[in-house]
């Protein structure tokens, strides 16, 4: 196999967002990124791209205009695991009838490896892989691929309903620029993977990709920053989709290990943040005389304070310091994210902003 | 062999563990001992339900029977289900001496006063409980024994646990307690957890507890971790106080296993840094849920840690000082506990 080295990688003088305040906050959180994939033997030194400080505020898209509701629901109320993968090496998205014959054929002969086998048993995977158009932001992200595997009874009609046995999306939802650019032109960057189904199948998918686009997979955590940033942006959708409640999940180190679930009315929750919000923009006005920042942008220092308040209001009532712990959860009705990689979109209103998230962390992880 | 018989039976020996089932058939008493010795233990549980079930048939059992084997089983094996806690409120002036023949003529009579078609078996445990199995019917329907409501009360004290209970049948267990136990009223705790014999200590106090002393002698630190012997020499003295105070609190050695214990939280949102947010007079609502396996041991461990400052705020040390685990916080204090339903754990 093969090994791609990128000798060019573009470095950009100014940053790739526009970010207010860059120096103390930026720094801080770029360095806690940094010790939860520094077991990855993660070098700052080869990717060069920022950890983002601030972010737009969502705003509800209208993805049903965009993408076909059909599809849109086999990918919400579903949880999902989620994975990096790098780019794929001669994917083409005109292919996919193929691929599917391919990986069904690669699973079935997985499956008689060693395995107890009924006679007969040849045609009884169905594949299907389908794009889902719509879903890609900006001009170099790739189309979002769907893949589902059937369980098909030799003896089925046409019209007989088949069970799902596994599902599983690629997707890259605005991608950074650069880095997508970088990558030489055979490749596809489609970096999240999420699977749901049985966990054979999950590693048939990755065995077959791995063998046929020449990439790799790495399992994908939402470490605790990015799961604050999560609760943040859906807590400032409540004004227009109601969020129905905040629910917070700590962990703590103790033995046994304590679990202390934290949920907050969503008026209140939202009032703090909104607070938060005010004084942002208030400091601001004293510091940059006037100078408004930009538009609906929220820096990583609000979501720090709006976490501290909350973390604080607790501490006045049990003198428990929740830092101590680690952040595992986060749920709204708009979708449950979960530190070990596990997400759920309830709601396909602020899906894009969830995902633009998530490509940016399965972006980070990249090995190269 | 109608349906219900043979429903509770499968019920009942799926319920008791494999390794208990012959004590609790012998226990039970209503197979002869050739009987006894004819089952194979070694079988499956619908095997050996299916054996059983021909046994019963020769020896011409009934629903009764059956549910005399469930209550031995649920008796040795509380600590499924929920349980819930409740008070008994200002004794009369017989309360103390009320024993337990008293009791249980009272008891049944003043429920089946209140509710015709109640079936109700009452039982004296070698820990001095009374267990009390009611069967729910009414005017219409024979008792549903395939739900019944089990209630343990220690005589001599005012605690009463409840499992399997409706917010229907609640006001007429309720009134025929409060009859029978010579009190005036009867409330909820705001104690519940899955094992009874946790609450139970909880509640009673049957745990090691560790009293405020004048000259404290630091208490043994169970476990000894190797650690740098500088940081501990400077550490000792702060480590000792927080673990005096953290077993103050929660007590010492083996603590009732606890599950969860949960808090609403309506109080005023304080914070010097967030002055919008410190001028509203609106309460910020929440909800606080801790969960453990044991969670009255974990609390201690934080405590002890330092993850919680000492000394441990009232808010947690009321889980063993009131022995509840459900509580309402408002700014002026603590709330008094929702009277209607079971709060949802």
């Amino acid at each position: 196999m093969i090994c791609v080295i990128f000798s060019v990688v573009r470095t950009p003088l100014s940053s790739v967002l526009v970010q207010k305040r860059r120096s103390k906050s930026y720094r801080q959180s770029y360095r806690s990124c940094i010790s939860a994939a520094s077991h990855l033997g993660y070098t700052p030194g080869l990717n060069t791209r920022r950890l983002t400080t601030s972010r737009r505020a969502p705003k509800s898209r209208s993805v049903t205009e965009k993408v076909d509701p059909q599809q849109l629901a086999l990918l919400l109320n579903k949880e999902w695991q989620l994975s990096y993968v790098t780019a794929l090496h001669r994917f083409r998205h005109t292919q996919l009838k193929s691929y599917s014959r391919q990986l069904s054929a690669f699973i079935v002969a997985e499956k008689q490896q060693g395995l107890a086998v009924q006679v007969g048993l040849e045609s009884s995977i169905k594949v299907s892989f389908s794009v889902v158009l719509g879903m890609a932001e900006t001009e170099d992200d790739a189309e979002t691929i769907f893949i589902q595997i059937h369980s098909r009874s030799l003896f089925a009609g046409q019209d007989d309903p088949q069970k799902v046995l596994w599902s599983g999306w690629l997707t890259c939802v605005n991608g950074d620029p650069d880095y997508l650019c970088s990558v030489p032109k055979d490749f596809v960057c489609l970096p999240l993977f999420c699977s749901s189904g049985a966990q054979w199948l999950t590693s048939a998918v990755k065995s077959w990709f791995q063998r046929t686009f020449d990439c790799c997979f790495g399992p994908l955590e939402i470490n605790s920053v990015n799961l604050q940033w999560l609760a943040v942006l859906w807590t400032n959708c409540h004004s227009e989709c109601n969020i129905q409640h905040l629910k917070l999940m700590w962990t703590l180190p103790v033995l046994p290990p304590l679990e202390v679930n934290y949920t907050l009315h969503p008026q209140d929750a939202w009032l703090l943040w909104r607070s938060v919000r005010q004084q942002e923009d208030e400091e601001d006005e004293e510091n940059n005389g006037g100078g408004a920042g930009e538009e609906g942008s929220i820096g990583i220092g609000e979501v720090t304070r709006f976490m501290k308040g909350l973390k604080g209001h607790f501490y006045r009532h049990f003198r428990m310091d929740l830092s101590a712990g680690r952040l595992s959860q986060v749920s709204t009705a708009l979708g449950t994210a979960k530190h070990s990689g596990k997400i759920k979109i309830s709601n396909s209103s602020y899906m894009i902003t969830t995902l633009m998230l998530l490509t940016e962390c399965a972006l980070h992880k990249m090995p190269i | 062999m109608d349906d219900s018989f043979k429903r509770l039976l499968e019920r009942t020996i799926r319920r008791i563990p494999a390794h208990m089932l012959k004590t609790t058939l012998a226990k039970w008493g209503r197979l002869t001992t050739e009987q006894q010795r004819s089952l194979d233990f070694r079988q499956t549980k619908a095997a050996f339900t299916r054996n059983l079930l021909g046994l019963c048939d020769e020896n011409d059992l009934t629903v009764k029977h059956i549910t005399e084997l469930e209550m031995i089983c649920v008796m040795y094996n509380p600590n499924k289900g929920m349980w819930h806690a409740l008070r008994l409120l200002d004794p009369e002036d017989q309360a103390p001496s009320v024993e337990l023949t008293q009791f249980k003529e009272q008891f049944k009579a003043h429920l089946a006063e209140l509710i015709r078609n109640v079936s109700i078996k009452i039982k004296k445990h070698t820990d001095e409980a009374v267990w009390i199995r009611i069967a729910w019917g009414n005017s219409f329907t024979r008792p549903n024994h395939l739900k019944p409501t089990y209630v343990v009360h220690y005589l001599q004290t005012p605690y009463v646990f409840v499992n399997g209970l409706t917010s229907k049948q609640k006001p007429l267990l309720s009134q025929a307690l409060v009859l029978a136990t010579r009190y005036s009223s009867i409330k909820d705790a705001s104690l519940s957890g899955q094992k009874l014999t946790a609450i139970r200590d909880l509640l009673m106090r049957q745990y090691q507890q560790v009293f405020p002393t004048k000259y404290p002698s630091p208490l043994e630190e169970k476990n000894q971790l190797t650690s740098n012997p500088h940081i501990e020499r400077e550490q000792a003295e702060h480590a000792e106080n927080r673990l005096q105070m953290a077993c103050e609190a929660f007590g010492d050695g083996t603590l009732p296993q606890l599950q969860t214990a949960v808090y609403k939280l309506e109080t005023k949102f304080r914070d010097n840094s967030n002055k919008i947010m410190t001028e509203s007079e609106e309460p910020f609502r929440c909800f606080v849920k801790f969960a453990s396996t044991n969670l009255l041991e974990s609390l201690r461990c934080c405590a002890s840690s330092g993850i919680s400052s000492t000394p441990v705020t009232p808010l947690l040390s009321s889980i063993t000082q009131k022995g509840r685990n459900y509580f309402v916080i408002t700014d002026k204090g603590f709330g008094p506990p929702p009277q209607t339903s079971h709060p949802e754990n």
